[in-house]
C-alpha cells in the first residue's frame, strides 16, 4: 500500500513538474470585476495561443484605488523585504499608484522598470497621460491599456435637450428635484469625478490643479463657497449607492440624469442591463477620466515575457478587437491606429455622443494628488459636515 | 531492576507533569499565548500607537480630533445602527424561537428550516439582494405601489438607516434564533407543563419561564450580534447612499483615497471602544457565572 501511495505521489509531483515547465506570468490587476474577466477569459488565452510557452496567471485586487493600493503594498513589501526577484511580473494600476510610488520612494525606478520605450507599440502612444500622471512624470514607466472617461448619462425621454455646460446642468437639476443622481464620494469614482469637475468649473483653475501645480494650501481655504454651493446643489439631488447604483437608478427610471463611466455605461447596454435609448453628454468645461496603466516591477522575474505581454495588449489589433469592440473603453493608443481593426458601427458607437475632438477638449485629468485629497476632504468638511 | 528503573522514570514523569510550576505548563501555553500575542495583541497595540502619532511620528491627538471633526456623526450612526439592529433582531428572534419551541406543527418546522438559510448567506450577497429589493423603483416599492400603498413617483427611500437596519435584521435574526433555540431545546418539557398546569398562558410561559432560564444564552447572542453589526463593512458600503454612513466605510475611505492609516486607526479605536463595552459586560458576566455560579 505504501508503495502504491509513493508511486501516486511521485506521479502527481512529476505531473506538476511538467506543468511548471511552462513559464507562468504573474499579472496583478486592479479595477472592477471586468478587469479579471478580461485577463482570464480574453487576453490571457489569446496571449497563450500566440506564445504557447507562457501561461498568464491573473490576480485581481479589487475595484477603485483600493485595488491599486493592494498592488502598491505588495510591491513595497517585496522591496522592503530585500528580495532578489519579485513575485509580480506585470501589473495594471490607476494613475494614483504612480503618485504613491513617487511620494514614498522619491524615484519611480525604486519600484518600477522603465520599459515602455523598448516596446514596438510605443510609437502608437500619443496620449499626454502617458507622459504625466496626476502631475508625476511617468514617461517610460507606464503603457496605457485604455482610457476611461466619465460623462453625464441621461434619459432622452425626459431630457430632450441635455445640458451642454455646468450652468445649464445646475439650472436643470433645480427645475427637476431628485431626478439627478450621483454617488457622493465614498461610493466610487464616478461621484468623485463629478465633484472634481464641479471644482474645476467653479474655480476655473484646471491647469493649476491638474497639470502644473504646485499645491497651495491657501487655495483650499478659498474653496469654502464652492463647496457650500455644492451642498446647496445636493439638496436637489438623489444620492445613489455606488457607480452601479447610479446606472441602475437611471435604468429603473428613478433618476433621469447622472455621472457615469462611459465604458460601464456601454457595457451595461450591451449586456441588456441598460435601456438602449439612454445617451451621454460631456458638459463644458468637461469631466475627468483616467487611463489604466501597465507597469512592470523593478525586479520582476520574467521581464522579457512581461514586455511581450504589454506589447501584445497595446498592439492595434488587440486594442481594436478587445479594448474597444468588446469592452467599450477608449483605446490606450491613438484612436486612428485601430480603425482597421474595428467595424464602423463599433467605432461610431463609441464616438457617437462624444466625438474624438470633444474628448480631446473636455476629457480632463483628475487633480494632482494633494489637490485630489484636498477636494475629498473639503467635501467631507463642507458638504457632509458643515 | 526493571521495576526499580520504571519507578524512577514514573517519579520524574510525575514531577514534570504534576506540578503547577516548572517548565512544561509554560511550554504548553506558549503556542496559544504566542498566537494571541502575535496575531491580536501586536496589531492592536500597533494600531493604537499609529492612531496616536502625527505625520512626523510625534505623540499627538491630531488623528482623533480629525476623526471626530469629519466622522463624529458616523460614529454615532454606527452605534445607532448596532443598537437598533441588535434590539429588534433579538426581540424578533425570541418570539420566533419560542414559537418554534412551543409549537410542533409542520409550519413551525418549516419556519425552523427556512430561518437557517439566512445564516449561511454571506453579507455581500445579502447586500446585493437588498440593493434591488429596497431601491426606489425596486421590488418592494413596486409591490407596495401595485397594492396601492405607495405612490411610485414618491417611493419609500430606504438606502439609509431604515434599509440598513432591515438588512441586518434579515441576516442577524436567523442567527440569534439559531442560538436561542438551541438554548430552548434543552429546557425540559416538564417546566412548561408545570407552568401550564397552574394556569400560565403562552406569553407567561415565554416571559416567565423560558426566557429567564436561557438568559446567559441570550446574552451571548446579543453580544455576538452587536459586534458583528458594528464591524460589518459590505452591507453599509453597498446599501447606504450618501451620509451618514458607518465607521467601517469611513475607515475604508480613509485608507483607499488618502492612504491615511493614522486617522483610519483612530476610527478603529472608536470601534474597539464600542465593541469593548459589550466585551467587558460579557466577560464580567462569564466570570461571575463561572466563579460564583450566579
Amino acid at each position: 500500500m505504501w508503495r502504491k501511495l509513493g508511486i501516486v505521489i511521485f506521479g502527481v509531483l512529476f505531473f506538476c513538474g511538467v506543468l511548471q515547465a511552462k513559464t507562468t506570468l504573474l499579472y496583478m490587476t486592479a479595477g472592477d470585476i471586468n478587469m479579471l474577466a478580461l485577463a482570464q477569459n480574453v487576453i490571457g488565452p489569446m496571449f497563450s495561443q500566440r506564445y504557447p510557452d507562457v501561461d498568464l496567471r491573473t490576480i485581481h485586487t479589487g475595484p477603485g484605488d483600493a485595488g491599486s493600493r493592494l498592488i502598491f503594498e505588495k510591491l513595497k513589501a517585496e522591496k522592503l523585504a530585500g528580495k532578489e526577484t519579485w513575485d509580480v511580473d506585470v501589473a495594471m494600476v490607476h494613475q494614483i499608484f504612480l503618485s504613491w510610488v513617487k511620494d514614498e520612494f522619491g524615484d519611480l525606478s525604486e519600484l518600477l522598470l522603465k520599459y515602455a520605450q523598448d516596446l514596438s507599440t510605443w510609437k502608437y502612444v500619443t496620449s499626454p497621460q502617458a507622459k504625466y500622471a496626476l502631475g508625476v512624470p511617468v514617461e517610460g514607466y507606464v503603457m496605457p491599456m485604455f482610457h476611461s472617461q466619465t460623462a453625464i448619462a441621461y434619459n432622452p425621454k425626459y431630457v430632450p435637450e441635455p445640458p451642454r455646460n455646468f450652468d445649464e446642468l445646475v439650472a436643470w437639476v433645480k427645475a427637476h428635484p431628485g431626478k439627478f443622481g450621483y454617488n457622493g464620494i465614498k461610493g466610487g469614482m464616478s461621484g468623485v469625478a463629478f465633484v472634481n469637475a464641479w471644482v474645476y468649473w467653479k474655480t476655473g483653475k484646471y491647469e493649476k490643479y491638474a497639470i502644473t501645480g504646485p499645491f497651495d494650501e491657501k487655495e483650499v481655504a478659498s474653496w469654502e463657497p464652492v463647496f457650500k454651493e455644492l451642498k446647496e446643489f445636493n439638496k436637489y439631488v438623489t444620492i445613489t449607492a455606488g457607480n452601479v447604483g447610479t446606472l441602475d437608478a437611471l435604468n429603473r427610471g428613478e433618476i433621469w440624469m447622472g455621472p457615469v463611466w462611459v465604458d460601464m455605461f456601454y457595457t451595461f447596454m450591451l449586456t441588456g442591463k441598460m435601456d438602449p435609448n439612454m445617451r451621454l453628454v460631456l458638459p463644458a468645461p468637461g469631466m475627468p477620466g483616467q487611463p489604466m496603466y501597465f507597469v512592470i516591477p523593478a525586479k520582476a522575474r520574467n521581464v522579457e515575457w512581461a514586455k511581450k505581454f504589454v506589447e501584445f495588449v497595446t498592439s492595434p489589433e488587440i486594442q481594436g478587437k478587445v479594448i474597444v469592440a468588446k469592452y467599450n473603453w477608449y483605446p490606450g493608443i491613438d484612436g486612428k491606429y485601430i480603425k482597421d481593426y474595428v467595424s464602423p458601427e463599433v467605432y461610431n458607437r463609441l464616438y457617437r455622443d462624444i466625438s474624438p475632438e470633444e474628448l480631446q477638449k473636455k476629457g480632463l485629468a483628475f487633480p494632482l494628488s494633494p489637490y485630489f485629497k484636498a477636494v475629498l476632504e473639503s467635501y467631507e468638511k463642507w458638504v457632509i459636515g458643515g | 531492576m526493571r521495576s526499580g528503573s520504571s519507578a524512577v522514570e514514573f517519579k520524574e514523569f510525575k514531577g514534570l507533569r504534576g506540578g503547577t510550576h516548572g517548565f512544561l505548563p509554560l511550554f504548553l501555553l506558549l503556542p496559544a499565548v504566542g498566537f494571541v500575542l502575535v496575531m491580536y495583541i501586536y496589531p492592536f497595540v500597533l494600531s493604537l500607537l499609529r492612531s496616536l502619532t502625527d505625520e512626523m511620528g510625534r505623540f499627538s491627538f491630531v488623528n482623533y480630533s480629525k476623526a471626530i471633526a469629519l466622522y463624529g456623526r458616523d460614529i454615532l450612526f454606527s452605534i445607532e445602527v448596532a443598537v437598533l439592529g441588535t434590539l429588534i433582531s433579538t426581540v424578533l428572534s425570541l418570539a420566533l424561537a419560542s414559537y418554534i419551541r412551543l409549537s410542533n406543527s409542520r409550519v413551525s418546522r418549516l419556519i425552523n428550516s427556512l430561518t437557517r438559510i439566512g445564516i449561511f448567506l454571506p453579507y455581500v450577497v445579502v447586500a446585493q439582494m437588498m440593493r434591488s429589493f429596497l431601491a426606489p423603483h425596486g421590488l418592494l416599492n413596486v409591490l407596495l405601489a401595485n397594492i396601492g400603498l405607495v405612490d411610485i413617483n414618491s417611493p419609500l427611500q430606504l438606502f439609509n438607516i431604515k434599509g440598513l437596519t432591515l438588512g441586518f435584521l434579515w441576516k442577524e435574526t436567523p442567527f440569534i434564533t439559531f442560538i436561542v433555540l438551541s438554548g430552548l431545546q434543552v429546557i425540559d418539557d416538564t417546566y412548561i407543563e408545570a407552568a401550564r398546569s397552574v394556569g400560565a398562558r403562552t406569553h407567561h410561559v415565554i416571559l416567565r419561564v423560558l426566557i429567564p432560564m436561557i438568559k446567559p444564552t441570550i446574552a451571548i447572542a446579543v453580544v455576538l450580534t452587536f459586534c458583528t453589526i458594528v464591524s460589518t463593512f459590505t452591507l453599509p458600503y453597498m446599501i447606504v447612499a450618501g451620509n451618514p454612513t458607518t465607521v467601517t466605510v469611513d475607515i475604508a475611505h480613509r485608507v483607499t483615497y488618502f492612504g491615511d492609516y493614522r486617522v483610519a486607526s483612530a476610527l478603529g479605536v472608536f470601534l474597539y471602544l464600542i465593541v469593548g463595552v459589550m466585551a467587558v459586560y460579557y466577560l464580567r458576566r462569564a466570570v461571575r457565572e463561572e466563579v460564583y455560579g450566579y
